[in-house]
């Protein structure tokens, strides 16, 4: 039995005229991380804010650690939460605010002490327990944030964009150190992003929203590689999606940007010629045509433009009406395409990916 | 260009504490000037030689405080609550708030006499005595208008309070780690409005103390009624009170500025 389980849960808020979460269905297994991924809007803190009973779910069932816990008030929960702007009790010291939850429970003094001392070892801030909030970084706010919430040792932590203030070398830095922190203490973490590149390097799964449902749920990889709808693979990394015509359904042959592409036939399962389909590839997937060498698929446009981004180069390829991006890695020894010249990219069947 | 107008600010800067300042000082120096020919501070002594000083003061710094009480029981909760669950009404609770700024003392007094001086019934059975046939319950009644008089201060200095912090998620921060309401408000919230409640108490303190009309109507030994009267009867004893007066008052802005000054802060430290 699942350790969380959100069953068909549903949210219409008072005056709404559409449901904030639909038919909400998952379960977490103890122990795992997974991020609820998606737009603003698509309902991930509503779901979250349901788990932790600041929402009570208009339908549906949340049962943690084989009790319902749907009407349970917020304190009674035991669900540690951390939250975009840190919330930290400015009033109280850095100890203080860690401290808290084992004060309202009552806990004797030398245990709160012991628990805080290990809580600022754990976040590398021994030094900083007299500080008051202002008196730190952003990054440092959210270390303590998190320690706070874990002290009262909780049955599931949930993180709501817990990195979003932070400033993008720090961003990077704290998501490790939670992650690290998460498997030290073997905690059940639900976190909400809609940032994809920390949903795919933090979670064990993915669970990806739109318009309050979920579009997919799967581990990362699963995720990026395999999305079962075009939502997924647009919002999740970057990707070249157009319009296809079907050709042969059986031999997997569609017209995309006025050339014959071979796709996987089994893709095109249930499709006739002539019908549109949508064919997604990623950019890393194509490759600049080596001269001479036959290959199955390829495109020949005109080099719009070149994004160096570091690790790649993004070649934006105009082949007629359509653009197309192709990644390039790095590398020193050569030289990025010229703008105006023409360029021919091939890519395998298997990297293309038919979507409705 | 930019001297100029640190200029012209300076002027005006100067010319409203003059407006202010001349008419202090020349109250200052007619309250020495109780001895005929020479300086003296004869006109203190004789304010505060009188007991009915002492024993008004006395009544009306108990009244003040009092007042603080009950308006802070009446204030801090339903302005969190309104930030928290009902921000839509925020409007209307103002609105209530600044009415003392419309109707005048005098109507809110002889509402109060003309209410509570019979015993209030319902379907034929007193559920309260008269309020204004004892000290006691007369004095309950200078508290009500009290804080009815102090409620756009303190609500207002309550809610600046709360606006200045994150009301909603430091309350739902508090839940999660287990916090019910009581804790919330007592551990939480009211030591982050520290320095409003220190504002709007002693704005509350400042108007109860000088007080006149609720007071003189329901005939209460307050200071205010006692100022009037030895303003009617007496020349230099009104002016040295005045002047006490404004030192009392500035002793609490002090104590606001003092208070207040340096709280929050700026993010330091690295990364």
């Amino acid at each position: 039995m699942a350790f969380l389980s959100l069953t068909n849960v549903r949210k219409v808020f008072p005056n709404a005229q559409t449901a904030a979460v639909e038919d909400f269905t998952l379960d977490v297994e103890k122990g795992e991380f997974v991020s609820f991924l998606g737009p603003s809007g698509c309902g991930k803190t509503t779901t979250l804010r349901m788990i932790a009973g600041f929402e009570t779910p208009t339908a549906g069932a949340i049962v943690m650690d084989g009790k319902e816990i749907s009407n349970e008030r917020p304190n009674q929960r035991n669900i540690g939460m951390v939250f975009q702007s840190y919330a930290l009790f400015p009033n109280m010291t850095v100890a203080d605010n860690i401290g808290f939850g084992l004060k309202v429970k009552g806990a004797p003094k030398t245990d709160i002490k012991q628990r805080v001392t290990e809580m600022l070892a754990l976040i590398k801030l021994e030094q900083l327990g007299g500080r008051y909030p202002y008196q730190l970084s952003g990054g440092q706010q959210q270390r303590v944030a998190l320690a706070r919430a874990i002290a009262i040792r909780p049955k599931l932590l949930l993180l709501d964009e817990p990195l979003s203030a932070l400033d993008a070398k720090i961003r990077v830095s704290l998501r490790n150190e939670i992650r690290a922190i998460q498997r030290q203490l073997g905690i059940t973490t639900i976190y909400v992003t809609h940032d994809q590149e920390e949903a795919l390097s933090l979670s064990d799964r993915v669970v990806v929203m739109n318009h309050g449902v979920i579009e997919q749920v799967g581990q990362p990889f699963e995720i990026y590689n395999f999305p079962k709808t075009a939502f997924t693979a647009s919002f999740v990394g970057t990707l070249n999606m157009h319009d296809a015509t079907v050709l042969d359904a059986a031999a997997g042959e569609v017209r995309l940007a006025g050339a014959s592409i071979a796709v996987p036939s089994a893709a095109l399962g249930g499709h006739r010629a002539g019908d549109t389909v949508k064919v997604a590839l990623r950019p890393e997937l194509l490759y600049v045509h080596p001269t001479g060498a036959a290959v199955e698929n390829t495109l020949t446009g005109v080099v719009e433009n070149v994004a160096f981004l570091g690790a790649v180069a993004r070649i934006h390829l105009a082949v007629g009406d359509t653009t197309i991006l192709v990644d390039e890695f790095n590398n020193p020894q050569l030289s990025v395409p010229a703008i105006g010249s023409t360029l021919t990219t091939y890519f395998t069947p298997e990297s293309c990916m038919v979507l409705g | 260009m930019a001297r100029r107008v640190s200029w012209f600010a300076w002027f005006w800067y100067v010319l409203g504490a003059l407006y202010f300042i001349i008419p202090l000082w020349g109250t200052f120096v007619f309250s020495l000037q109780k001895e005929r020919g020479t300086f003296s501070l004869a006109a203190y002594q004789s304010a505060f030689a009188d007991p009915k000083f002492a024993e008004t003061f006395l009544y009306s710094n108990v009244m003040a405080v009092l007042t603080i009480i009950f308006s802070l029981l009446l204030v801090v909760p339903t302005a969190y609550w309104v930030h928290l669950r009902v921000p839509r009404m925020r409007p209307v609770v103002e609105f209530i708030t600044l009415m003392p700024f419309v109707i005048p003392a005098i109507v809110l007094v002889f509402g109060l006499i003309k209410t509570f001086s019979r015993p209030l019934t319902i379907l034929g059975v007193t559920v309260l005595p008269p309020l204004t046939n004892s000290s006691l319950s007369t004095d309950f009644l200078l508290v009500a208008g009290y804080v009815v008089l102090s409620l756009p201060y303190m609500y207002r200095a309550v809610d600046n309070g709360l606006r200045a912090m994150d009301v909603g998620t430091l309350t739902e921060a508090a839940q999660s780690l287990g916090a019910g309401w009581g804790t919330i408000l007592w551990r939480i919230i009211l030591p982050n409005l520290r320095s409003a409640l220190l504002s709007g108490a002693l704005l509350t303190f400042a108007i109860v103390v000088g007080e006149l009309t609720i007071a003189t109507f329901l005939g209460r030994p307050a200071f205010g009624p006692y100022l009037a009267l030895i303003g009617n009867h007496k020349v230099y004893e009104p002016a040295a009170l005045a002047i006490v007066s404004f030192g009392l008052t500035w002793l609490a802005m002090g104590i606001i500025d003092r208070v207040t000054r340096g709280q929050g802060g700026t993010t330091t430290g690295a990364h």
